[in-house]
């Protein structure tokens, strides 16, 4: 089935000011429900920017984005929102943590503006906790975890809300070996959970991870699927 | 909206304004320094003004003073006749009084020379004086506790005052005035009519006023008038105006005051704009990383709402209750040299003031609101940061 | 367990409510003592005719404003003599016939 669907999407930013740049080109690309993807690229080829239209960030410049069948290429902010928080969890480069907050605080973020109440939000985050091994961390400081103890407090923010599909943006950029291994045996695993996967990165450790069911190159904001 | 969200969002602002709370705490201060301004000027002159009131509820009815080329002049004893033939007029009572400059301390006095006989409550005046003290005999004067201490009177019978002619005249403490009685008298010297005129030089024929008692209180201005009318050259100042006046001198809102107030408000809502426009790095990307894990611009700006609110509400408080200590369990200390001036003698004052809802909301309307409005555009310019700029 | 930052705040507010209630109690025993002294304060302004608080005694105009005539302060210099900062601090009076 197929779960992610873009036609013909190009993407400018400073559309006619004299720094214009275009990030994506004519691209087209369809993507399975429960396939883990690979976008591999350069630094400013144009994976993420792919990513953030996929993840309904900002909409495209021309051309057509679907999520399960919704449009989303011309939806306002203010659906896309609503849209992005339903159905996608982001990983982020550097993870993106809230250094002061704990844990348990950062895990929960995105529940907050869903009205769900301390006592869910706490049962829903300890779920994600112990299978991640995190519940001895709950209430320390993010700052005071380790890299790899806040590599999967992101993942954990980003399964919270249940979504189906998870977008991570370089998430080994800053990870030694032992930790992009640990992230990838992780990944694999949310695959089985039945979630659509898509990762940006040119790490040839994730690029070539055996998991991997689909590499999309991405140059010069052109797509190669292979 | 649903509660719930309200308050995960109320939750996270709290946190917010907690973890940036060097920052916070510094505003709250400022904030709360220009609310304590505000409200201890507005409380010093409504507990004075409600002093006025109580206080002088039973001051003369009438007061008549004779006027020359604008200026105030001694009133001949004559016009207590022309006087006495306005029916509803019960008792018109001469009056001395008038300043005396004491030259060594450069203080002030009042003096009053006055027959308690034909006053409103005069054949009590025995008890406003400390133990052993009674209203003046001839040749004997009652005095404030402030003249007391100017003239270095303690334990001393005798002390001497000049005339006009620079003789001396001797009087006699017959007695010292309750210390209650120190925001009325305690620059105030009383002694008999004739010994008043005696000090002053005053011919016997003048008096310096008439105090002038009616039969029905609701009479009061129409027999002002026909004073004014029988005697033209007199001025006559009714109780009613008297308190008309504390209303007015007492004003917060006007003059030294307010631009003080005007001017402290101003420049703290430049510094609020100045602090709540600029996001720190860590501000940006901490927004734009919630915006991309689902939190609307809404919800960023109610957060902001929250935490502008929080810190405006909490100076607020610490403002206005500092000020009410100030004014009522320190008697205004701050503002004390702005009251009195240049004054040799100061009274005591105990300062009880009224504090009514419209007082505060007047106060709150004059600094919460300005603060938040001062923030609302920095706030919504913090909420409309594009998520995508958590990417890089 | 750390507690709600929501349920910290209604803490803290219900602690204020107390101090303001104190602090209301402990002016009404001011107030109380101040209505205790009310006949001698009846007595000396009555008998004596008073008409002003005694606030500040520097000029003429500052100690007894509500008998002073406008040109008063006009009265202690060539010019207007102004008294800083009582005299600016106070509002002038206007007199409505």
């Amino acid at each position: 089935m197929i779960l992610i669907q873009l036609q013909q999407v190009t993407k400018t930013y400073n559309q006619g000011q004299a720094n214009e740049v275009r990030a994506l080109r004519d691209v087209s690309l369809e993507i399975e429900a429960n396939s883990l993807v690979c976008l591999k690229g350069a630094s400013g080829s144009g994976k993420s920017t792919l990513l953030s239209i996929i993840g309904c960030i900002f909409p495209p410049t021309s051309g057509r984005a679907a999520i399960d069948g919704k449009q989303l290429s011309r939806l306002p902010d203010r659906f896309l929102t609503i849209h992005r928080r339903n159905t996608i969890g982001f990983i982020f480069q550097q993870f993106n943590v809230l250094p002061q907050l704990s844990v348990l605080d950062n895990i929960t973020l995105p529940l907050l503006p869903l009205g769900v109440s301390p006592k869910k939000r706490k049962e829903r985050a300890y779920v994600l906790m112990e299978r991640l091994s995190l519940s001895h961390r709950a209430n320390f400081p993010a700052r005071q975890i380790s890299g790899g103890e806040m590599q999967r407090v992101a993942i954990a923010r980003a399964l919270i809300n249940d979504p189906p599909i998870i977008l991570a943006d370089e998430p080994t950029a800053h990870l030694d070996s032992k930790l992009s291994h640990d992230f990838m045996n992780i990944i694999s695993g949310l695959k089985g959970l039945g979630k659509t996967i898509i990762i940006a990165s040119h790490d040839p450790l994730i690029t070539r991870h055996t998991a991997i069911e689909k590499v999309i190159d991405v140059k010069d904001g052109r797509i190669h699927v292979s | 909206m649903s509660f719930e969200k309200h308050l995960n969002i109320l939750d996270y602002a709290l946190q917010t304004f907690w973890r940036r709370k060097l920052k916070n705490v510094s505003v709250i201060i400022v904030f709360a320094a220009v609310i304590f301004l505000v409200a201890s000027f507005q409380l010093t002159t409504s507990s004075l003004v409600k002093s006025a009131r109580k206080s002088l509820a039973r001051a003369p009815e009438i007061v008549v003073q004779k006027m020359s080329a604008g200026r105030q002049e001694s009133i001949p004893l004559a016009y207590n006749k022309k006087m006495g033939a306005i029916f509803g007029i019960q008792i018109i009572v001469p009056r001395v009084w008038g300043y005396y400059f004491d030259e060594i301390n450069g203080a002030n006095y009042t003096v009053i020379g006055i027959n308690p006989a034909l006053m409103p409550m005069g054949r009590e005046l025995d008890i406003v004086f400390e133990e052993g003290g009674h209203f003046p005999k001839p040749g004997e004067a009652a005095l404030g506790s402030g003249i007391l201490q100017s003239l270095a009177l303690e334990g001393r019978q005798v002390f001497s005052m000049y005339r006009p002619d620079l003789t001396l005249k001797t009087f006699r403490i017959g007695g010292i005035f309750d210390s209650v009685t120190d925001f009325l008298t305690s620059d105030t010297l009383i002694t008999t009519l004739e010994d008043g005129r005696d000090l002053f030089g005053l011919d016997e024929e003048k008096v310096t006023d008439f105090c002038v008692y009616v039969r029905n209180p609701n009479e009061i201005e129409t027999i002002a008038k026909k004073i004014s009318t029988a005697l033209p050259d007199t001025r006559v100042v009714t109780r009613p105006q008297i308190e008309k006046t504390y209303k007015m001198v007492f004003s917060w809102r006007s003059g030294f005051a307010s631009v003080c107030i005007l001017t402290a408000l101003t420049a703290f809502i430049i510094f609020a704009w100045d602090k709540a426009s600029g996001l720190s790095p860590e501000e940006r990307r901490e927004i734009a990383i919630l915006k991309i894990l689902g939190w609307q611009t809404a919800d960023i700006l109610l957060m902001r709402f929250w935490e502008g609110l929080l810190v405006s509400i909490l100076a607020f408080i610490a403002g206005y209750l500092g000020a009410f200590i100030h004014v009522v369990f320190f008697s205004a200390g701050f503002f004390r040299p702005v009251l009195v001036g240049w004054s040799v003698l100061i009274p005591d004052l105990t300062l009880v003031p009224d504090v009514t809802l419209s007082d505060m909301l007047l106060v709150l309307s004059f600094s919460v609101l300005p603060y938040l409005a001062a923030t609302v555009i920095p706030a919504w310019r913090s909420s409309i940061i594009s998520p995508d700029a958590a990417m890089h | 367990m750390i507690a709600r930052p929501t349920h910290i705040l209604a803490g803290a507010l219900f602690i204020l409510v107390l101090g303001v209630i104190t602090l209301a109690s402990l002016t009404g025993i001011k107030e109380d003592r101040l209505a205790g002294q009310t006949k001698i304060i009846d007595v000396v302004v009555a008998g004596l005719g008073l008409t002003d608080l005694c606030i500040s005694t520097e000029a003429r105009y500052t100690r007894h404003p509500a008998v002073s005539d406008p040109v008063v302060p006009f009265m202690d210099y060539p010019g207007s003599y102004e008294h800083f900062p009582t005299g600016s601090f106070w509002a002038p009076i206007i007199y409505f016939e």
